[in-house]
């Protein structure tokens, strides 16, 4: 078989797949965009041309949600990435007795978001929730009306990614301790034998063999913490005052709440037109250097 | 002996500091389960107490007279292992020619993958219900299987495609003079190397069909519907049963645990290329 | 009254069950389901015609019937729709005028059939009903310590609040003790909207004609009155914000409020081993210039378009509204008509009935504007200046004008 035949087939089912049950969706959501639409009377259309892409691109909160939508990503991110790998770190250094470790660091995958959400809004809501007991016995607090999580305007954003971090940390810790394990021991006992210290090998032969790895984690949780939404949706709604409304709870609304199925495209549309130029930017960066 | 004391010194640190990380990373989950052991009139006490002060199982009990549940436990574990199963054998051959056969066209069938991974759940909701409307597949456990499938595809693609990359390509090339076939060489040499990356990818097809709830409520009325819609229901506008959410949610978990335990052992038992090629 | 309506159900049956043996699929909430179980169990008994529930969460009612009904085709018959996604259904479903006889019309208060009415056709027939009433704790109310205190310090007589004043002046009064008078409810607004009614407003963000009036004065009134326990007299934990519905009950049932606006529902819903359990008193809503006004909170059964079934789903919804009262057995204990409620009237463990009958049939009680964009109007512009105010800052007449304008905005005004 040529190399060429081979290729194509290995990928054919995936291809048809994906094309089937998602490229053809997000044809029909970019088709979608160029009219006035409703979603329970998709047959009364009228054309709009790139109205809705004006309208969505003229409107001051749309822009604040995507600001803020950036904030929250980048903020969730950083954190469940330190943690995450940082948890990887630790359980390869204690390897062949980090079994239970590891499953018990992933006990947040086993629950359904909605139950994650409710949990994390009793946690940090006033009177029930008991983080700020906890913050309150620790000192750190004065009492436990100290912090408002949920409804002072300036922290809301960030205190609905506890609960986001809490639930992907498992995610990027697993995910990197299986790159670790994948690394040839003899490459990091010959950089021993070198003389090479734990921060030397960790960065001249550990870093780099991870890169894949890291990338693809970057990626992935990258696109899923922008994606964020019914995590925020259970916890506040969007508010207090919109200030925890990021961009796909935007495209829900219209879409869901609103009936409007042209803006919710376009918005939708919009959205991973900015994704794919992420995403491009990241792959270009990260992943391709070495290999390319 | 003055050597290996600062050695021990090293590993007591790391363990002292695995295990404060784990057990705190464990806190809300306990406290989830500690709060489907109190009494209804306690879920949500002021001020709340981490632990109940006398453990009731009557959340529990409300738990398991819920008509539909056992069934909607039986439906989610066929369709979420379904979708493992289907989700690998799709993902895992593709990811391994865009791994080892870099050129333009899996370049793009990667990032073609990784925007499928972008388009928000929500707007893909409506056309695939019309599409399994179509086909005559609302309702079924295949139908939910193929969109859960269709979110899980590429993540698992792009895990694998991750793994792959630490292959190296004289593996195959050393394999194919040995008398492989491409096919053969996948098959044979190169998959069985992967317990670790086959084991993660595995591991979270089957967590994102477990706990996936949009499609599932869109797509499954009576016939297949699967438990987070159940648990869903006990958040009524009248009301939120918390107290046997809570029960459900665990009771709900206790599968998954037990998958990662078992999982555990794949993800540590990655061979070492080095090894291999030596 | 309830037997002509029986009498007209009897023979529609006969009419029709001699076809054949039909069956309708209904999607339901949960609640619905419960509350609709045993006239369905009659019905079948009565007519020969199956009644298969589709039970889902909440939302998936709007998301699975707008689905269905976008595709064109639906397996549902029946759906028991909350009354915020009326308009949104209302281009979608059948014409039930024919069901609403006079005799059904005076047996359901005035506010739910106005609810049902799309303009050119009555889209929908009330299932059960349910409106915000008071309610306080007995045991506080008749400690004679207190009321001793209160009539000292207030000059009347410590009985159930019936005004703003009271309510106000009550809050303040039971803000002792580690215990708050009341709570503001800060994370949905259907609470202030029923001030905004009590305080003679022609209704809520649109009058009758369409028109926004979010800025007139009874909203601003309503807005500051709603805000003073939080801001003013400081009768109510601070984290307004924060408190939804669950929230507010929650702090009620842990005995950390003394009095609440809540559903009807709720009465029966004590927890057992409360301890507030055998303490809880219910009075009708409160009541500003225009007197006691609430926010129904009703469904409605429609039939899809696109339903294949539409004589037996006629058939069924007929016969649910003239056997009104076989719900009230169910959790929710709950009905739309008169009569309904007045059969459980008097009995023990119903107390709430009279205060909810007396609320929904208030003159001034007024469902949500029908809509498209009620939802929109709801998120976009009222939840922001809403939850503003209720930061005691900024000034209230002020955030509503942006709002209304915003509102405007939406609307092409």
């Amino acid at each position: 078989m040529s190399e060429r035949r081979f290729v194509l087939l290995m990928l054919a089912p995936a291809v048809l797949f994906l094309g089937f049950l998602v490229a053809y969706p997000v044809a029909l959501l970019v088709y979608n965009s160029f009219f006035e639409v409703e979603l329970i009377n998709p047959s009364g259309r009228i054309w709009v041309g790139l109205a809705n892409y004006v309208d969505a691109l003229t409107s001051k909160r749309i822009l604040e949600t995507a600001q803020r939508t950036l904030r929250y990503s980048v903020f969730a991110l950083c954190f469940e990435f330190i943690f995450g790998f940082g948890a990887a770190l630790l359980f390869s250094a204690i390897a062949d007795r980090s079994h239970w470790h590891r499953t018990i660091f992933a006990l947040p995958l086993m629950i359904s978001p909605i139950v994650a959400g409710l949990l994390w809004r009793f946690l940090l809501v006033g009177d029930i929730g008991i983080l700020n007991y906890g913050l309150t016995a620790l000192g750190i607090i004065p009492d436990p009306r100290g912090i408002n999580w949920l409804s002072d305007t300036d922290i809301v954003i960030y205190s609905v990614a506890f609960a986001d971090i809490w639930l992907t940390t498992s995610f990027v810790a697993l995910v990197s301790y299986a790159g670790l394990t994948n690394i040839p021991r003899d490459l990091l006992e010959a950089a021993r034998i070198d003389g090479a210290n734990a921060i030397k090998r960790f960065w001249h032969v550990t870093l780099p063999l991870m890169r894949p790895v890291i990338a693809v984690v970057v990626i992935v949780r990258g696109i899923d913490a922008l994606k964020t939404f019914d995590l925020i949706w259970i916890q506040t709604q969007g508010g207090p005052r919109q200030a925890s409304e990021v961009f796909s709870m935007n495209i829900y609304q219209r879409m869901v709440r609103y009936g409007d199925l042209g803006e919710a495209s376009a918005s939708a549309t919009l959205f991973l037109v900015f994704m794919i130029v992420l995403a491009g930017l990241a792959y270009w960066k990260i992943w391709r250097t070495d290999n390319g | 002996m003055a050597d290996r004391a600062p050695h021990d010194f090293g590993k007591t640190v790391i363990n002292a500091a695995a295990l404060l990380l784990v057990l705190s990373y464990a806190l809300p989950y306990v406290y989830l389960v500690s709060t489907s052991l109190k009494p209804a009139a306690d879920v949500q006490q002021i001020p709340p107490s981490f632990f109940p002060d006398g453990v009731s199982l009557e959340n529990f009990a409300t738990v398991i007279g819920t008509a539909g549940l056992p069934n909607a436990f039986l439906n989610s574990a066929i369709v979420a292992i379904l979708t493992t199963l289907l989700s690998l054998l799709i993902a895992v051959p593709a990811a391994y020619v865009s791994a080892l056969y870099r050129r333009r066209i899996t370049v793009l069938f990667l990032l073609f993958a990784l925007v499928t991974r972008m388009v928000p759940a929500v707007s893909l909701g409506v056309p695939l219900f019309q599409i399994m409307k179509t086909l005559g597949l609302l309702d079924t456990t295949i139908g939910l299987v193929l969109a859960h499938t269709s979110t899980a595809v590429p993540l698992a693609l792009l895990l694998m495609s991750a793994f792959f990359e630490g292959v190296p390509k004289e593996l195959e090339e050393a394999a194919r003079m040995d008398g492989c076939t491409r096919f053969g060489a996948f098959l044979h040499i190169i998959l069985p190397l992967m317990p670790s990356g086959l084991a993660i990818s595995a591991l979270f097809s089957f967590i994102a069909s477990w706990n996936e709830f949009l499609f599932a409520l869109l797509l499954t009325s009576q016939n297949s519907k699967t438990a987070p819609i159940v648990i869903a229901e006990f958040n009524s506008v009248y009301g939120l049963a918390w107290g046997p959410m809570t029960a459900a949610a665990v009771l709900y978990s206790l599968p998954v645990i037990l998958v990662t335990l078992l999982l555990q052992k794949q993800i540590v038992g990655g061979l070492t290329f080095g090894a291999v090629k030596g | 009254m309830k037997k002509t309506l029986s009498c007209t159900v009897a023979a529609l049956a006969l009419m029709t069950s001699a076809a054949h043996a039909e069956a309708i699929t209904v999607l339901v909430e949960g609640g619905g389901h419960s509350l609709q179980q045993a006239a369905a169990d009659a019905f079948t008994k009565e007519t020969g015609i199956e009644v298969n529930f589709v039970e889902v969460p909440y939302q998936g009612v709007y998301d699975k019937l707008s689905a269905e009904i976008a595709s064109g085709t639906s397996n549902y018959d029946v759906a028991t729709i909350d009354v915020v996604w009326n308009a949104a259904f209302a281009a979608h479903v059948e014409d039930l005028t024919d069901l609403f006889t006079d005799a059904v019309k005076a047996d359901i208060p005035p506010a739910l059939v106005m609810d049902a009415n799309a303009g050119n056709k009555m889209m929908g027939m009330p299932a059960w009903a349910n409106a915000e009433i008071v309610f306080y704790r007995k045991d506080l109310w008749e400690d004679p310590a207190n009321q001793t205190a209160f009539k000292e310090q207030f000059g009347y007589d410590l009985a159930p609040p019936a005004t703003w004043q009271q309510w106000r002046d009550m809050a303040s009064f039971f803000t002792k003790d580690g215990m708050y008078g009341t709570v503001v409810i800060g994370g949905t607004s259907e609470e202030w909207m029923a001030e905004v009614l009590q305080a003679g407003s022609p209704g809520v963000i649109l009058d009758d004609a369409g028109n926004v009036i979010l800025d007139n004065q009874a909203h601003i009134d309503a807005l500051e009155n709603y805000r003073a326990p939080l801001c003013l007299d400081k009768s109510v934990p601070d984290n307004a914000l924060e408190i939804s519905w669950g929230e507010a009950q929650n702090l009620f049932y842990q005995g950390q409020t003394a009095m609440m606006k809540f559903w009807a529902h709720a009465y029966k819903m004590t927890p057992e081993d409360s301890e507030i359990t055998g303490k809880v008193g219910v009075a009708p809503m409160i009541a500003g210039s225009a007197g006691i006004a609430a926010i129904p909170g009703p469904w409605y059964n429609v039939i899809p378009s696109t339903s294949q079934h539409k004589d037996a789903a006629r058939q069924f919804i007929s016969y649910l509204v003239a056997h009104n009262a076989l719900g009230i057995e169910a959790p929710l204990g709950l009905a739309a008509t008169n009569s309904a409620y007045e059969s459980y009237m008097g009995k023990p463990g119903y107390e709430h009935f009279g205060p909810l009958m007396e609320t929904l049939s208030a003159p001034a009680t007024k469902g949500r504007p029908l809509s498209e964009d009620y939802q929109e109007l709801v998120d976009e512009a009222v939840m922001p200046a809403f939850q503003g105010a209720l930061e005691c800052e900024d000034n209230v007449a002020e955030l509503l004008q942006d709002a209304a304008a915003t509102a405007r905005d939406i609307l092409g005004q």
